[in-house]
């Protein structure tokens, strides 16, 4: 689904991603854990195509992110840290506007928002500027729009933040029924806990270089997820 | 606490002569150096000249007929006049629309502080528009009049009345429009009726001065005495200029209590208008069925959804629409005496008029720049476009769309009112009207390129990349330029070639050019908009 061949991204001087090679397979979702500047957002956002990298190759299902990025684009789904969203739209008209671009049947997309935007409680709130939404409200609609098109590979920068304790057990029970279906996801994370229990496998990033990856119980053995990252952060 | 605040300001006004984004550090002292050296050719070099070169036609003839006090009253209504235009449709946004109000309202920073230095950026913009006009004006006066310490101290005080004048202007504006928009549901639409109404009773007001400066000049030398009486204001405003030291004293001290007092009206008002959510009802979601649309027009009704939303956007990229359809409507009321006036005064150059009449509906057209900074106005949204599956180009031909579809059809509607008053050939009836919309192209892929080439997505005010982008500055100003030359070319020995012969040139040389931007934005913007 997703291979990542020795990516490396340069910012001048500092090497924020070093040699950086990952194969996501269909039906996993893949954690990417490491501390604040470690490289994970850059690696995600080039993988999004939304970012020019150095060296190496993102393939989505075998074709490269560089060479045809409208292909890969079509695949999958992005959702940032931050969810900066277009505020003069109203929550309605946001997904009806990336439906559109990503050519969403009428029907298909009604029914894909009543069900989501219920599931979420959003959709008394659809109507209203996105302007007027919470910090999780945005969060919502983001994974609403990432999902309305069912993609097959979902990107996710650190998604439970600012989502409620509902919100992010439904978010979870959302990514483990697209993995199931055959999807994958590949999200960064500082929740320790919910990657240990969500994910199939991890990968452990410092200063750029990927230091640890590969299942669960491969990373972590015996020992809690926390106790290896804090014990790979010491070294 | 003002310092801190006026320099932070400061830096985002002027952050692209400090900080090369494209190679994401900052610019050398020579590179700084270099910015401003540029800018300041630009300000004073291409805009000033046309004031200096108006200078020198008024200067020495009304300072040798003994009324030096007239040429500083006309200079200084057109230094207002463009002041005005230049800053009073930001003043709203600038004020009290910016992203960081929550972040510095939660600070313990005195509203005074915050007001100050926004008030600065709208001040500034007061300031370079007004000084375009008053700077070579008293410059003028002091090389071929007299270069005395009271006129020296006079020509700089108008300077900083005037620049004070506008803002104020401004500011009344701002504070008027925030009032009654926090109140509306509709806000951008408000914002835009209520700050057309203003314009539209300030420009009645100073057009009316005009007629009655106009009278004084005519009659200047008849009446002496007489006038100075009758407008004894405006004569006493004048001798400012020319280094009255009483005039100089009451005109700065009525320009600091006309500031004091604006100052006290929005530093008292301004957490009120800031932090109120309005009275509006919330919308609850009803589903509806809704068409599946195509990928370019989800993407053109993106970028009108975004026009459309805010007011500082219409005003100050879109005047040209409402002005192309008054042009039109005044020519289907007036237009038989305007044709009859302009075929006295221009009839004896042979197809001057039509060429005249395309040089205007240019200038209009060039009002519309809703292109130049829609990329900068993605912001923070740019991953949003990046990360869909469509191409650059795709992302800036919606933007290029939009500004097209809002002003070939009012700039058609202008023309057809305008043709049948042409006693012309057809042909140059229809040469008019496709230089007219060949310029239009050419306008908003010269807006596309400059505002792909110098996007800037750090702003906490739109107003940053609205209206005071050097992308924005340079579209509107190429559009007079444009025009200008269009007309004053034709003026000053064109004509030989013949109208027709004419048109074809500049309509080729428009094409060529607007292709070059096409290829240009094709093979380059793509780019820099993706990285």
């Amino acid at each position: 689904m997703l291979q990542i061949r020795n990516l490396t991204k340069r910012f001048g001087e500092k090497v924020a991603v070093n040699d950086l090679s990952l194969h996501i397979l269909p039906g996993e979702i893949y954690g990417f854990i490491g501390h604040n500047g470690a490289g994970k957002t850059t690696t995600l956002r080039s993988i999004a195509g939304i970012q020019q990298f150095d060296n190496g190759e993102i393939l989505i299902n075998g074709t490269s992110i560089r060479k045809d990025p409208l292909t890969c684009k079509k695949e999958m789904a992005y959702i940032p840290d931050n969810p900066d969203l277009y505020e003069f739209m109203s929550g309605i008209k946001y997904l009806n506007f990336i439906a559109d671009i990503y050519n969403v049947d009428a029907k298909d997309r009604a029914d894909r928002i009543r069900d989501y935007a219920d599931r979420f409680e959003l959709t008394k709130d659809l109507a209203e500027p996105v302007s007027a939404y919470s910090h999780g409200m945005k969060q919502k609609l983001a994974i609403i729009s990432a999902w309305i098109h069912q993609p097959r590979l979902i990107l996710m920068d650190e998604p439970f933040v600012g989502l409620d304790p509902k919100a992010s057990h439904l978010l979870k029970e959302m990514m483990r029924e697209l993995c199931d279906n055959g999807g994958a996801i590949f999200f960064s994370t500082h929740v320790l806990e919910v990657a240990e229990k969500l994910c199939d496998k991890v990968a452990i990033i410092k200063q750029g270089n990927l230091i640890r990856f590969g299942t669960m119980e491969e990373v972590k053995g015996d020992d809690s997820l926390e106790e290896v990252f804090l014990e790979l952060e010491a070294e | 606490m003002v310092g801190i605040l006026v320099k932070k300001q400061l830096a985002e006004i002027f952050k692209a002569y400090f900080y090369n984004t494209k190679k994401n550090k900052s610019r050398s002292k020579a590179g700084i150096a270099v910015m401003f050296a540029l800018f300041a050719i630009l300000m004073v070099g291409v805009l000033g000249g046309m004031f200096t070169y108006l200078s020198f036609s008024l200067c020495r003839p009304l300072a040798q007929a003994g009324v030096g006090w007239l040429y500083f009253v006309i200079m200084s209504l057109l230094s207002i006049l463009l002041g005005v235009f230049g800053s009073v449709f930001n003043t709203y946004s600038g004020l009290y629309l910016a992203k960081d109000n929550d972040l510095l309202l939660s600070m313990p920073i005195p509203v005074r502080a915050i007001l100050i230095s926004r008030l600065l950026g709208v001040y500034l913009m007061g300031l370079m528009y007004s000084g375009i006009v008053l700077l070579p004006a008293v410059i003028v006066y002091w090389i071929f009049v007299e270069a005395s310490l009271p006129a020296i101290a006079g020509g700089l005080t108008l300077i900083l009345c005037i620049s004070i004048l506008v803002l104020v202007l401004s500011c009344i504006l701002g504070w008027v429009v925030a009032k009654i928009s926090v109140r509306m549901k509709n806000r951008s639409f408000t914002t835009v009726a209520v700050s057309l109404v203003f314009i539209g009773l300030y420009y009645f007001f100073y057009f009316k001065a005009q007629t009655l400066l106009q009278t004084l000049i005519s009659n200047a030398a008849v009446y002496g005495e007489e006038i100075r009486g009758a407008a004894y204001g405006l004569y006493l405003f004048g001798r400012i200029g020319e280094g009255y030291w009483m005039g100089m004293l009451i005109l700065i001290l009525v320009m600091l209590a006309a500031f004091a007092a604006t100052f006290l009206v929005l530093s008292r008002t301004f957490i009120d208008i800031v932090t109120d959510t309005g009275k509006t009802e919330r919308k609850i979601y009803k589903e509806k069925t809704v068409k599946q649309r195509s990928v370019s027009s989800a993407l053109l009704g993106k970028e009108f959804a975004r026009f459309t939303s805010s007011a500082g956007y219409m005003l100050n990229c879109g005047l040209g629409i409402l002005i192309l359809m008054a042009g039109g409507v005044m020519l289907l009321w007036k237009g038989g005496m305007v044709s009859e006036v302009l075929y006295q005064v221009f009839g004896e150059t042979r197809g001057a008029i039509p060429v005249l009449a395309c040089a205007a509906l240019c200038m209009m057209a060039s009002m519309n720049d809703m292109a130049a900074p829609s990329v900068s106005l993605e912001g923070k949204n740019l991953w949003i476009v990046n990360t869909l599956p469509v191409t650059p180009w795709q992302i800036l031909k919606a933007k290029l769309s939009m500004q097209l579809y809002l002003t070939v059809p009012p700039l058609l509607f202008c023309s057809i009112c305008l043709i049948p008053l042409l006693q012309e050939k057809p042909a140059i009836k229809v040469l008019v009207v496709v230089l007219a919309l060949a310029f239009s192209v050419f306008s908003a892929l010269f807006g596309m390129s400059l505002g792909t080439k110098r996007a800037n997505f750090s702003w906490t005010s739109e107003m940053t990349p609205v209206k005071q982008s050097l992308a924005v500055f340079l579209t509107m100003m190429s559009g007079w330029i444009y025009a200008l030359a269009l007309g004053g070319i034709y003026m000053f020995g064109g004509f030989q070639l013949g109208a027709v012969t004419y048109f074809l040139i500049f309509l080729a040389a428009t094409l060529l050019v607007s292709l070059i931007l096409y290829l240009w934005l094709k093979k380059r913007g793509v780019k820099l908009l993706v990285s």
